[in-house]
């Protein structure tokens, strides 16, 4: 009942005509950074940071949301269109979304796309507002030993359990942290690796290494490795809409997808690429036309964009409770939250209630808007899609190049911003996970602060973090995730030897 | 059994990069002044702990290197042919942008930027790239400047 009123209360404030407008704008820039290759809702965020500073938080960040999950729509178009996921958590649906525009079915997917990530986001949102209350009340038992042990089980799911190799998530990881230690240390206030250079005493800012990592880095990668490829563009024929046969196949899809990506958003695991692969696996297994599958399969759309929409909703779950981001773009959004001097985390919900509810509130609402823009409206962004690469990459610069020199009109902010962008391109061609250097580079300043905090209070004992029962179990999952799947695979291995 | 390539430069070089930087914060962290905080922990105990993370992290990635290539990387054709002229091409535009914006301003460092870069992906129409980044730019110039109250510099001509 609290958190009813609670919410009626948001609601009264996200539909302030301001609020509203606010809302508006961040889901429709959503939506086109979401269908444009190579722009995504981290890069944008991260572009409008210093150009929000003065604005009301709440408008703004209600913006912001609108960008994180309407890139998930927007994604979705492009993957289908042109099989090129426009958003990392759309890769699946490139696949089966795009065989299925070939067949002359690109309406029928678009639409179970739209449809599917409205369901999901509103679910997800209705899962988010009864969440939270409960993730707060159990948080405010949390201290700074309790705090740090769940940054560092953070640091180790994002770093260690998605891409690839957990040697190179790890050297992403700590590259982040290095990042994050320049500049004057928040507790006594001594330079730290500022080589004396009197411009890195403020720290690397977030935006010259979110848009060096994400706008230069991509596009010195994509210019020197995929110059020679075009794009086949998938015409939209026929009706957008879906038949009765589209619908009945559609909706078990969408529900068990959102199923599959709230959770994974809420605990952090972050990312929505797992849970979009889980759902279109047990989708293949669960269809009755399994023939279907690899031809242009409804299902095989259908689950896994509910999926990533569910998910992207859900990583607001531990970013808004515990101020813990796991993933790129939540990262940036908390770095937003610390531009008005805000940190996100149980207090937060005490001190200002207005701010949360409203936001929450704003994305019912925002799901609605993205179902009209991405449904009938969705000619307007097939356009986009037309403009041609050199066009879209020079305007990308443009953009990238701004938002680092407007920070302080300073050319060390460009340099800085072409060596990052280097370091991009070379995680891009080894296949380095970009997302940990933003975790690690927000997140750390902050892990070192509940740190110290703890030692002060247990006067320098550092087993208080053992003693303490939450973060006790708290560092036993962080070792099981770390140090679990190679001991099951030496043991396995072992028996099989024993065995064979 | 495990699938063996020739050691990379590429990964060796990266792995032996992560190994200078994370040796170079540990000795760095020497130089902070270390007032102890309550509870006995300075400003260096991070600096040493990621420092000494950040080279185990190289020292790992440079062994599998040398023992038959970072693990599971995905093969992407691609790679074998890349396009160094679009690389320097739009390099040389963001640095070129730098050292131009300070006095020329924004608007035509960002069209030369423009150019540039659309050269680098294979345009072949300088003239009206160069009229496209002119229209971006002063509309992105007005917004940021007049509509969000962003400080860019203007070109010597004034106006924008």
């Amino acid at each position: 009942m609290e958190t009813f009123s609670a919410l009626m209360s948001g609601f009264a404030v996200a539909l302030s005509l301001q609020n509203l407008l606010w809302g508006f704008v961040g889901v429709t820039l959503g939506t086109a950074v979401g269908v444009l290759p190579g722009v995504g809702p981290a890069l944008t965020i991260a572009l409008l940071l210093p150009a929000t500073a003065n604005l009301d938080p709440t408008g703004a960040l209600i913006m912001f949301a609108g960008i994180y999950y309407g890139a998930m729509f927007g994604g979705s178009t492009t993957s289908i269109l042109l099989n090129t996921p426009g958003e990392s958590a759309t890769i699946i649906t490139a696949m089966e979304g795009n065989l299925m525009a070939k067949r002359g079915r690109a309406g029928p997917a678009l639409a179970t796309s739209a449809i599917g990530s409205f369901v999901a986001g509103t679910i997800a949102t209705l899962l988010l507002t009864v969440m939270a209350p409960i993730v707060v009340d159990f948080a405010l038992r949390f201290g700074p030993a309790e705090y740090f042990a769940v940054m560092v089980l953070a640091f180790t799911t994002v770093s260690a359990v998605l891409g690839n190799s957990k040697a190179r998530g790890l050297a992403s990881l700590f590259f982040g942290l290095t990042i994050g230690l320049i500049g004057l240390d928040t507790q006594t206030g001594q330079a730290r690796f500022a080589l004396g250079i009197p411009e890195l005493l403020d720290g690397i800012d977030v935006v010259v290494v979110a848009v060096g990592l994400f706008a230069v880095g991509e596009t010195l990668y994509i210019a020197t490795y995929f110059n020679r490829d075009t794009d086949k563009l998938e015409k939209m024929k026929g009706r957008i809409w879906m038949n009765r046969d589209d619908w009945r196949r559609s909706w078990k899809p969408w529900l068990r997808g959102t199923a599959l990506g709230f959770p994974f958003g809420t605990i952090p695991a972050g990312g929505a690429e797992i849970p979009t692969f889980l759902s279109y696996a047990i989708e293949k297994k669960l269809t009755r036309y399994p023939e279907e599958f690899g031809h242009g399969a409804i299902e095989g759309v259908a689950g896994p964009e509910a999926a990533n929409n569910a998910s992207a909703t859900g990583t607001l779950v531990p970013l808004l409770t515990l101020g813990l981001p796991t993933t790129a773009t939540a990262a940036i959004i908390l770095a937003a939250f610390q531009q008005w001097g805000l940190q996100p985390g149980p207090l937060l919900f005490e001190t200002q209630p207005l701010l949360i509810w409203g936001l929450i509130a704003s994305m019912y609402i925002g799901n609605v808007i993205l179902l009209i823009l991405n449904l009938p409206l969705v000619g307007i962004w097939i356009k986009l899609l037309e403009i041609p690469r050199p066009m879209l990459y020079a305007g990308i610069l443009i953009f990238a190049t701004l938002g680092a020199y407007g920070l302080r009109n300073s050319w060390f902010d460009l340099a800085l911003l072409y060596g990052i962008g280097l370091v991009g391109f070379l995680m891009r061609r080894y296949d380095i996970p970009v997302a940990p250097v933003l975790v690690g580079m927000i997140l750390g300043p902050l892990a070192e602060q509940q740190f110290r905090r703890a030692l002060a209070i247990s006067q320098g004992d550092v087993t208080i973090f053992l003693r303490q029962p939450i973060s006790a179990t708290v560092f036993a999952i962080t070792a099981l995730v770390l140090f679990g799947p190679p001991l099951w695979r030496f043991i396995a291995s072992r028996r099989g030897q024993r065995t064979g | 059994m495990m699938h063996r390539r020739p050691a990379q430069a590429g990964e060796i070089l990266i792995s032996l990069g992560l190994i200078a930087v994370g040796t170079f914060v540990v000795v760095d962290a020497q130089s902070i002044a270390n007032t102890v905080g309550t509870g006995g922990v300075g400003p260096r105990l991070f600096p040493y702990l990621i420092g000494v993370g950040l080279t185990l992290c190289g020292a790992v990635l440079g062994w599998q290197a040398i023992s038959g290539g970072w693990r599971r990387m995905v093969p992407v054709p691609e790679h074998a042919r890349p396009d160094w002229t679009a690389f320097a091409l739009i390099s040389g535009g963001i640095v070129l942008h730098m050292v131009v914006i300070g006095w020329a301003g924004f608007v035509i460092a960002g069209t030369l930027l423009f150019v540039l870069t659309a050269r680098g992906f294979g345009s072949r129409k300088p003239v009206r790239d160069a009229i496209i980044a002119l229209v971006l730019s002063i509309v992105v110039y007005l917004i940021f400047t007049h509509g969000l109250g962003l400080k860019l510099p203007a070109s010597p001509l004034g106006v924008v």
